[in-house]
């Protein structure tokens, strides 16, 4: 064998196997799911296109529009909420406001090791009938029958979730987060505060400009992760009651594997891909403008 | 160094500390209401939410190990994670090897190709995926829950390992190469070995992943014997069992390694997950 062609076979050794898994389990599904989701195949008989008549049936089902409004809500959450207090704890951490910065940094992102079954099971005791929160509530308001009813109300049933999803994942920006300001030199930290720049100078001026390229992954992170938010309230509520704290990744198993809709559910999952490209498109956008401006 | 705050700053450590002790509180309250919750009785529970335990209450233990089969779910999680998280580190290693080094100009297509995925959330190819599985008769076996937590692991896998393994100088290789060492031995005997920093996180992080991982075995899979503990969990919590102390019981039991585990890997952990959003 030449040594070019040997190159080559072990390059292939090399590189083949991970590309054929990841090729086979996850590429060719996705285009599957595309050519199903133009038909109404229940899982027997021949595939019979029907064009985009699963698109308009989608948009046409409140349970599919509430569900989308959730998980607007939790990509809300998760950019406006987790992202800013992410940044908060962990600037805290970086300028040593506080003391014990370890001990707090290793509290805060223990959730993220723990199980969204658990910690659905157990926020939903702590929210349940006999749960914390009802407790607390009966001693605040002194009366021994309150009960926490939030879940049976439609509008707002999804935001004790909203509430689990911002303090579990809060802890994985604020990682990120520290582990990219850490990489900034303090000699320039130094060099301002010499100069006179004051601490919300620093801030605005020389700490912000150095993570907006962290802040565009953990945006673009933040809305792919928002579309995980499947496993806590699939152990949470199951999307229930009444489908209130439905989002469309649950929307989606439910009609795909309880009823068999496999073209349905496959437009479904083809409409979290297009959003979820869509929305990390237009933050592209905007990002690009403003590092246009940085630099300009 | 950047450490002191220097004029203006009681106010601003006050709220400092307001903000860390409140949000570890949230974090950490409910994990140590959950821990001595589980040696009560369920009445007790039900009548007195935050009281701290009367008696050595252990019998939620014996029970809840019984009843959630946890001798069977521990074993198979144990089983998933450690061969889902060998081979996609191996496969990924590998990849990253040739990404890096070998300098082929299809290389960067393929890499791109890899880190799509990133973007691809595992909901999106249920569906087919299930259709798939249940056609080449691997649904509802241990392979067809593996081949997945590979396929789904290797994108941020690749990414790491070609990332580390670019930053390896090439002077070894070469004279190894002159000295005709084959190309896998090559990535057996010098790759790996300097990739070692690399790779333990990288294994750390898919371990986590893989052993928490939910909503594909719970798709893929429907036989009891071959599921693994957080879906076993579920069934367990929302089955017939309206018995708080032996949820709670089931809950430390599941979570318990994990604080172990990461009390042991916190660091590697924390690097991982920053991994995934350092700006190349």
């Amino acid at each position: 064998m030449t040594e070019k062609n040997l190159k080559r076979v072990s390059y292939a050794v090399l590189t083949g196997p991970a590309l054929l898994i990841y090729a086979f389990i996850i590429v060719f599904p996705i285009l599957y799911s595309l050519y199903l989701g133009f038909s109404d195949w229940n899982g027997y008989g021949p595939i019979v296109p029907t064009g985009f008549q699963n698109y308009l049936k989608m948009f046409q089902d409140p349970v599919f529009l509430h569900g989308l409004r959730n998980n607007m809500l939790v990509v809300a959450v998760s950019v406006f909420g987790q992202i800013p207090l992410g940044f908060v704890l962990a600037y805290i951490l970086y300028r040593k406001l506080v003391k014990g910065a370890k001990f707090f940094e290793t509290m805060i992102f223990l959730p993220i090791t723990i199980s969204s079954v658990v910690v659905a099971i157990l926020w939903s005791n702590i929210f349940g009938p006999a749960g914390a929160v009802t407790a607390i509530l009966r001693l605040i308001r002194h009366d021994p029958r309150m009960v926490f009813t939030v879940f049976e109300n439609r509008t707002w049933a999804i935001f004790p979730i909203l509430f689990v999803i911002l303090l579990i994942y809060t802890g994985l920006y604020m990682v990120i987060f520290l582990a990219n300001l850490q990489k900034i030199s303090p000699s320039v930290i130094e060099a301002a505060v010499i100069d006179g720049a004051s601490e919300g100078q620093v801030l605005g001026r020389v700490i912000l400009p150095a993570m907006l390229g962290v802040l565009f992954t953990t945006i673009v992170f933040a809305i792919s992760g928002s579309l995980k938010s499947f496993d806590l309230i699939y152990a949470m509520t199951g999307g229930g009651p009444a489908h209130y704290t439905e989002v469309i990744a649950i929307y989606m198993y439910v009609k795909t594997f309880s009823g068999s809709h496999f073209g349905f559910g496959s437009a479904v999952s083809v409409f979290i891909v297009v959003l979820s490209l869509g929305m990390i498109g237009v933050v592209q956008a905007v990002f690009g403008r403003l590092e246009a401006r940085y630099e300009g | 160094m950047a450490g002191e705050v220097r004029r203006g700053s009681t106010g601003w450590k006050v709220a400092a500390y307001l903000i860390m002790v409140f949000f570890a509180f949230l974090t950490v309250a409910p994990l140590m209401w959950l821990a001595y919750s589980s040696f009560k009785p369920h009445a007790e529970i039900v009548r007195n939410v935050f009281s701290l335990p009367t008696s050595f209450y252990y019998k939620n233990y014996t029970e809840a190990w019984r009843l959630a089969h946890f001798s069977l779910l521990i074993p198979n999680s144990v089983f998933y994670s450690t061969v889902a998280t060998a081979a996609t580190v191996l496969l990924a290693l590998m990849a990253g090897y040739g990404l890096a080094k070998f300098g082929f100009r299809i290389s960067a297509a393929v890499y791109v190709f890899f880190t799509m995925g990133l973007l691809v959330t595992v909901h999106s190819v249920l569906v087919p995926l299930f259709l798939m599985e249940t056609r080449l008769a691997i649904a509802n076996t241990r392979i067809g829950v593996l081949l997945p937590y590979v396929a789904f692991g290797l994108p941020f896998m690749v990414y790491m390992a070609t990332s580390y393994i670019k930053g390896i100088p090439d002077s070894l290789q070469e004279a190894a190469r002159i000295d005709g060492a084959s190309y896998l031995s090559i990535f057996r005997a010098i790759i790996v070995p300097m990739a070692t920093p690399v790779a333990a996180t990288m294994l750390i992080y898919s371990f986590l992943c893989n052993w928490n991982e939910f909503i594909l075995l719970l798709t893929l899979t429907s036989r009891e014997s071959i599921r693994s503990l957080p879906v076993g969990l579920l069934s367990f919590a929302s089955g017939r069992t309206q018995n708080y102390g032996l949820q709670f019981a089931a809950l430390v039991i599941a979570t318990a390694p994990m604080i172990v585990f990461y009390v042991l890997f916190h660091n590697q952990l924390a690097k991982g997950f920053a991994a995934g959003a350092l700006k190349e």
